[in-house]
This record gives structure tokens, sequence and C-alpha cells, in this order.
């Protein structure tokens, strides 16, 4: 079993969670994931990791309340409970490797999560590391000890109202950047949309460009072919492959309509969890 | 001897439950023998002598099948103390037989070959087989047995496996037996490998399989879940802890069909919907949270026992199933019995087609398959099965969920992180006694092999223990 040692809201919508799990903490490296079940009825989830510690064998995620899993999940679990399984970590690690000029940008939870560990990973190989997080507006933001500020040589909070930080996305600001300045490698995380937006910016100034392919998986590990999408013209495993592909090569309209594939079962799940706790 | 027995002609029949009763639920089909029916079936065996019995010849892991016979039918009046012996027997060679039992193609294998099959049905072995198993499971008997198992000495030598499928658990409860300390690094959150998340509970039900991996915690086998070797540890962390280490991972990476449209919804492999429909209960959903979409018309490519198991699942999902296979019916893969099963409960078979195109609907959901229609030729390929070549026509079928099963390959998430000699398609290449390209490391079972069956896994593992003792042996000899 799993403990969870901390937890900690950080939006109206998402919240901070750590577990202990050492054998995966131990061999994390930035770039790659891990599967949750909560309990033994639960579904497999993928989540993205914000730390990993090895001293205490912890890990630390940013988590969003989505549906039935993640609900149940920010209801009845808290520090002192633990989890039904933690597997991993799973994916191939990104190359930390020296690139220049490094940027990390994010618009929703997982590319938060992994704006934090990759940039720092970045920096620890001597990349001057800038760092684009957007959240819609204030109420859906972070506090600041959980942006990912001190470890990058410059930070950009924006928010699409503008009602924190610079107002608009961080393909505006990323624009800007581009322009005045030499950018050598972008990563990226979050929506898949934006992705897609961010693959076609980066094509037009040719600039390298990683992102984590988010697609419903199951066992994480190569086994069930779910999490496939194509890539180059050839079929790629997302859990195995990836989940960071070169943007550039990604055939994103399939990715983005395969991510709604359970609307229609996700919709019941959560239905029949909020019944059952009396919500609706 | 005994006076020579009657020749009886025909098998005592297992019950089944009802056609309309099953295709409702997942519960199983066959209903297996009790012991006035299991004694008629085994008094039917003629007891040819062990040296030459073609059964235990034509048994992968020549398990005494004339000898766990007698067992049952020398204590006749005595039912525990038969099936204890015949357990005993059976044990000897197989640890598992409630899951082989019922998952064996024991039509290809022992009863191929038996002698009464020259002159009338050959022995029902895999049913009794599965009835000394069943019958000791309800009774608490291989409890009993257990303990006579048990190693005294505790060597303390360390062994690592990976995978806990038939092979990796075989693996480990044979070096059990012989007291080494085991520990299985098992990728879910569940042992049992494929007999988990591939094969039905209305084949093999999780409750029977949970009871038979019980037998590992008893031995002192330590199971660790949740830990992906390759990835969470690797093989020279393993063989700095372990004196040796198995490799059981199977075969678990699913082909695609490399045609346009093969990222349509609705369009699974047949791992992704078995082990959603299996290990994550999909079919309980919403009580359990794995979802799963089934339409009303499902096609599922293939003909293998992955094809079967999908089929009758979906139609288990309400769906209406079609199987369609490129290849004629006698040359489908899957067990007699499971073809015979799918048949009843209303599966339709199409032959002689090749899918070359999903076709979706403007929401991106499959809603067809065009295939090609093909045609055998008298020359046969290396598995003896007639060569095929398509005709120029094509015909199209209305599906709105299609089931891809069509063979699986080694996982390369291993190959990869540790540098195995392994051939084109994955399998890891092993000298005669199983070890691998990396001294100390061995393997066995679908890992090897590519797609194969649970007996030849547990037969690998059977007999990388006995390597992996020799090697160990030898070792510490030469320390
Ligand atoms: C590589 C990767 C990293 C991720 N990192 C994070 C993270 O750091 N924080 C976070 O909150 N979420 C992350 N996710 C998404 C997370 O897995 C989903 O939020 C979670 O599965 C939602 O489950 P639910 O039951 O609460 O919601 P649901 O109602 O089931 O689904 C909500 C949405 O989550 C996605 N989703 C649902 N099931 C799965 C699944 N089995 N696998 C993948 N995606 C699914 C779909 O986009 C879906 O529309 C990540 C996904 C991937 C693939
Ligand atoms: C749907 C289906 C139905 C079948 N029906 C029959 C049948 O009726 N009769 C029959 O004889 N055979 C049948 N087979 C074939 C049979 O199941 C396999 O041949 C057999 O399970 C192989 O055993 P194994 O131990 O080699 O591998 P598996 O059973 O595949 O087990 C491998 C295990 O290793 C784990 N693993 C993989 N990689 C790693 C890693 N890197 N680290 C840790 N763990 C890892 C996996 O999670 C899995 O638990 C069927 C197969 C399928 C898919
Ligand atoms: S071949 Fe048939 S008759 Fe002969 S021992 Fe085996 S089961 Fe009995
Ligand atoms: S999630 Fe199963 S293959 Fe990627």
């Amino acid at each position: 079993m799993y403990r969870i040692t901390a937890k900690e809201e950080l939006d109206v919508r998402d919240f901070f969670m750590e577990v202990e799990a050492p054998h995966v903490a131990k061999a994390w490296k930035p770039g790659q994931f891990v599967v949750l079940m909560i309990h033994k009825r639960g579904e497999r989830i993928p989540m993205s990791i914000y730390y990993a510690d090895r001293e205490t064998g912890r890990l630390g995620m940013f988590i969003r309340r989505h549906g039935k899993t993640t609900f149940d999940l920010w209801d009845n679990f808290d520090v002192g409970d633990s989890l039904y399984a933690v597997a991993g970590p799973l994916g191939m690690p990104i190359e930390v490797k020296y690139y220049g000029n490094v940027v990390f940008v994010s618009d929703a939870v997982c590319g938060q999560a992994e704006n934090y560990a990759t940039l720092k990973a970045m920096k620890e190989a001597g990349n001057y590391t800038i760092s684009i997080q957007t959240f819609e507006d204030k109420a859906h933001s972070y506090p600041e000890k959980f942006l990912a500020k001190p470890v990058a040589d410059e930070h950009y909070l924006t928010t699409e109202d503008g009602s924190r930080g610079i107002k608009g996305h961080y393909l505006d600001v990323l624009r800007e950047l581009i322009e005045k300045d030499k950018v050598d490698i972008v990563f990226g995380g979050g929506k898949l949309g934006s992705l897609k937006k961010l693959a076609e910016l980066t094509r037009e100034y040719g600039i390298p460009t990683i992102v984590t392919v988010r697609q419903i998986m199951v066992d994480g590990t190569g086994m069930c072919g779910s999490c496939r999408i194509l890539y180059d013209g050839e079929i790629k495993f997302a859990c195995r492959d990836g989940p960071m592909f070169d943007a550039h090569k990604v055939d994103w309209d399939d990715v983005i309509r395969r991510d709604s594939r359970f609307v229609r079962e996700q919709e019941i799940a959560k239905k029949h969890y909020l019944e059952s706790r009396g919500v609706v | 001897m005994a006076v020579k027995p009657k020749l009886i002609k025909e098998r005592v029949p297992t019950p089944e439950k009802p056609v309309e009763e099953r295709i409702k639920s997942f519960v199983e089909v066959n209903l297996g023998y009790d012991f006035a029916s299991a004694l008629k079936e085994a008094e039917r065996c003629i007891q040819c002598p062990p040296e030459y019995a073609p059964c235990i010849k034509g048994c992968p892991v020549h398990i005494n099948i004339p000898g766990f016979l007698k067992a049952l039918r020398e204590n006749a009046d005595n039912p525990d103390e038969a099936v204890k012996n015949a357990l005993r027997v059976i044990w000897n060679d197989n640890t598992l037989p409630a899951v082989t039992g019922r998952v064996c193609p024991q039509e290809d294998q022992c009863e191929a070959p038996c002698v009464m099959g020259k002159v009338g049905d050959p022995i029902n072995i895999g049913k009794l087989e599965r009835f000394v198993a069943d019958y000791a499971r309800e009774r608490g008997i291989d409890q009993e047995l257990l303990e006579e198992f048990i190693a005294e000495s505790n060597r303390k030598v360390k062994v690592a496996v990976v995978g806990a499928g038939p092979a990796g658990l075989t693996c480990a409860l044979e070096l059990a037996k012989m007291g080494y300390k085991v520990t299985i690094f098992e990728a879910l959150h569940e042992a049992g490998g494929v007999l988990m998340y591939g094969i039905p509970e209305f084949r093999l039900p999780k409750d029977i399989l949970k009871t038979e991996l019980e037998k590992l915690e008893k031995l002192g086998v330590e199971v660790k879940t949740n830990y992906i070797v390759g990835k969470t540890v690797t093989i020279e962390e393993l063989l700095q802890e372990y004196d040796a280490v198995f490799i059981g991972t199977g075969a678990g990476t699913p082909k695609l069909l490399n045609i346009p449209g093969i990222l349509l919804d609705r369009i699974y492999s047949a791992n992704e919907f078995l082990t959603r429909v299996n290990l994550m209960k999909a079919y309980l959903f919403p009580e359990y949270d794995t979802p799963i979409a089934v339409g009303k018309k499902v096609i599922v490519i293939g003909a293998g026992n992955t094809a079967m198991d999908a089929a009758r699942s979906a139609l288990r999902l309400g769906a209406e199933v079609t199987i369609a296979y490129r290849r004629g019916r006698e040359d489908m893969t899957a067990r007699v019995e499971e073809i015979g099963h799918a048949e009843e409960e209303g599966v339709k078979f199409e032959f002689f087609l090749t899918p070359v195109e999903f076709i979706g609907d403007e929401n991106g959901k499959v809603k067809a398959v065009k295939f090609e229609k093909m045609r055998p030729l008298e020359e046969r390929d290396r598995r003896g099965k007639r060569k095929i070549v398509g005709t120029g026509e094509y015909v199209t079928l209305e599906a709105d969920t299609v089931i891809i099963a069509i063979g699986l390959e080694p996982n390369r998430i291993l190959v990869e992180a540790s540098g195995f000699k392994a051939n084109p398609d994955g399998t890891l290449i092993v000298d005669e006694n199983l070890m691998t390209s990396i001294p100390g490391v061995f393997a066995g079972g679908d890992a090897i092999r590519g797609e194969a069956t649970v007996i030849l896994a547990m037969g690998d593992g059977k007999k990388a223990a006995k390597a992996i003792d020799e090697y160990i042996r030898g070792k510490k000899a030469n320390a």
C-alpha cells in the first residue's frame, strides 16, 4: 500500500498530493509518469510527476478533479490513507543535456507538474531555462510556492483573462520570446488543443518542440494498445514510446479525437459516483 | 492386475450451463464432474504402462496421467484420500491443475494419442485434472498436501522471477519447493499474467485462480506487484541482489493492423478489450470504475483463443458478434471446446476474409470493415496451414465495434532496457538450459516462444527452475 503523506488544494479544481512509493521515486527520471489505482475497483490512471524524492521515497503530483476517480481521490483520501496501486516509473525519460535556451510552456495540470520537474533537470544540465505557466484566471491559478518560478531563470505567469500575471496565453508570450531572442528548444504539456497550436507555431520558426501526448491508457506498459497514436505515419504507443514526442510529427486531430472516446461512459461514472455521495 | 475391464466407448459427459443463461453473465460455462462421474470416467482408462503411455508423451510437462487416474480409482470408497493421492501425482509435474484442467488444448496434447480414442472417445483427461484440483480446493485437501511440499531447509539463496504469468509462477513455485527464497516482480497490480487479464471468468473464474496463487504465499514466495522490470528496477540491479533471475514476461504487446482507419474509435486490440473487461471488470461498470464502450454489432478479427474470448465477452455485453478470419474453418487455432461454445452461444463466423480498411462515420467511430476475399492454395506454410491469396474481390461488413485479435509479441521494454540478445520479433534468445545472453538470467514461456500455451510456459518455468538450481550450485561450488 502506498501512503498519502501530504494533500493540499492548489486552486478551485486542482490539488497537490504526495504519496509514498519508494520503488518509483528511486527510479524516476524527468519525462516519466506513474499509474495509480486508488482502490481495488478503481481505474488505472496515469499521472505526471512534480517531484520524486529518492531520500524520502515520496512522489509529488498535481491532480485535477476531472471525473469519477479524481473526485473520489479528493473526497475520500486524506493524509495517512493509502492508495491501492502506484506503478512506475513509466514511459521514456527525456534527454536531459545542454540545448541552450530551453522554454517549458503549460496551461493545464499535468503540464504544470512537468514544467517544474523538467525545467529543474534542464537547469541542472546547464541550460538557460524559461518557464511560461498559463492559467484561465486568478481562481484557477496556483499559489506562488507551487509555481516553477524558483527553478527557472525567467518565469512568466499568464492568465487568459488577465486577472493574475500577464494577460494572454503561453502561445502569445512564446511568440514574443521567439521574435526577440533565441529559443533552442521548447518543451510543453497541458491541453491537447494548445499543444497542436504550439506545434504549428514552432514549426513556423523551425524550433524543435517536445510535448507530452496525453492518451487514454489502461496498463501504461505497452500491453494494450489503448494509447496508440499516429506518429510520423507510424503507430506508436504513447505510454511506451512516449509520452513525450516531437510535436511536429504527431497527428494532433486524431489524438484530440481519441481523448474523447469515453466521454459518455465518463459522464455515467461521474453521475453514479455523485449519486452515491448524495450530491445529485 | 485386476480383471480386464470392459471397454466403455463413450465419455461420461460434464454438465454445462444452458446457453440462454450463460450469455447473460460471466459465470463459468462448464460445471465439471462430481466424484461419482469422475470415477466412472477414470475407470474407462485402460492404464497403459507409464513407460509408454501415449497420454504422458502427449503432455508437454509429462503428467503421470494413468498414475493420477489410478489413484482416483484405488480409493473409490474414500474420495478425500483418492483426490489427495491423485493431486500429489499431478503436482509432481504441474502445480496449477485448476488452470491447465480448464485451458489446455487437451485435444491436441494428452487426449490426442489416448489409446481409447482408437475405439471410442479418448479419456476426458482435462476435465478429470480439473476435477481433482477443484475437489481438493473445495475440501481444503490441497492445503494439507501443501505442507508436504514446504521445503525444510531454507538455503537463503535468493532468486528473482520477473512476471507472474504461468511461466514465472511455475518457476517460482518449483524453486520455493527446493528451498530458495523467491521474489516475483510483476508489472500489473495483480499476479496471474494472461490468466488474470486475458482469459475471461466464464472460462477461468478469478476466485479459482486466486486460490491457486495462494500457494505462493504458503511456500514463502514474495510477490512485488507494480514493479516494471527495466523501469522500476533493472536486470543489473536484480543481479546484484539475487543469485539468478528468471524472465517470464510473456508476449503481451498486441499486433495491430497497419491499414487505414486503425485509430478510429471503438477499434480495440483484444488485449485492451479483455484487460478492460477481465482485469478491470468493466462488465461491472459503473460499480467498477473502468469503462468499455461496445456497440450492437461487433466484428472480431482472428481465430485463436484470444479471438474466441473477445467474441464471447462482447456477446455477454449484449452485442451481436461475428468472427472474421482470413483462413478457413479447419485452420482456426483456438481450442475446440471454445470454438464450440462460441458457436452454441450464437457467435457467427465468416471465413477467407482479410481486412483492408476500417471505415468511420463523421464522428470518427468505426461503422464498417472492408475485407478482401481470400482463396486457399494447396501449398502449406511452416505451421502446416494452407497458404491463402487475395482474389481482388471485396466485401464490406457493418460494425460499430471492432476487436483485433491477430496476435501478440513480446513487450520491448525489457529487451531495450537490458541489452538481451533477441530475435527480430522480440523473443529472447536462450540456450538449451533456457539461459539468456546474460549469465545467470534465464527465460521461458511466451517471452522466448512468442505466443504459445499455458502448459508450455509452465514447462519452461519448471525446466528453468532445475537449470537455475544447477547454475547456483555450480556457482557456489566454484566460489
Ligand atoms: C501521461 C499522462 C500524464 C497525466 N498527468 C496528469 C496530471 O499530472 N494531473 C492530472 O490531473 N491528470 C493527468 N493526466 C490525466 C489523468 O490520467 C486523468 O485526469 C484521469 O484519468 C481522470 O480520471 P477521472 O476518472 O477523474 O476522469 P474521467 O471523467 O474518467 O476523465 C476525464 C478526462 O481525463 C482523461 N482520461 C480519462 N481516463 C483516462 C485514462 N485512463 N488515461 C488517460 N487519460 C484519461 C480524458 O481526457 C478524459 O476526458 C495524465 C494523463 C496522461 C496520459
Ligand atoms: C486471451 C487469451 C486467451 C488464451 N487462451 C489460452 C488457452 O485457452 N489455453 C492456453 O494454453 N493458452 C492460452 N493463451 C496463451 C497463454 O495464456 C500464454 O501462452 C501464457 O499465458 C504465457 O505465459 P507466460 O508466463 O509466458 O506469460 P504471461 O501470461 O503473458 O505473463 C507475463 C507476465 O509478466 C508481466 N510482465 C511483462 N513485462 C514485465 C516487466 N517488464 N516487469 C514485470 N512484469 C512484467 C505481465 O504483466 C504478465 O503478468 C491465451 C492467451 C490469450 C491472450
Ligand atoms: S493413453 Fe488414454 S487409456 Fe492409456 S493411460 Fe493414457 S488416458 Fe489411459
Ligand atoms: S496504455 Fe496500454 S499500451 Fe499504452
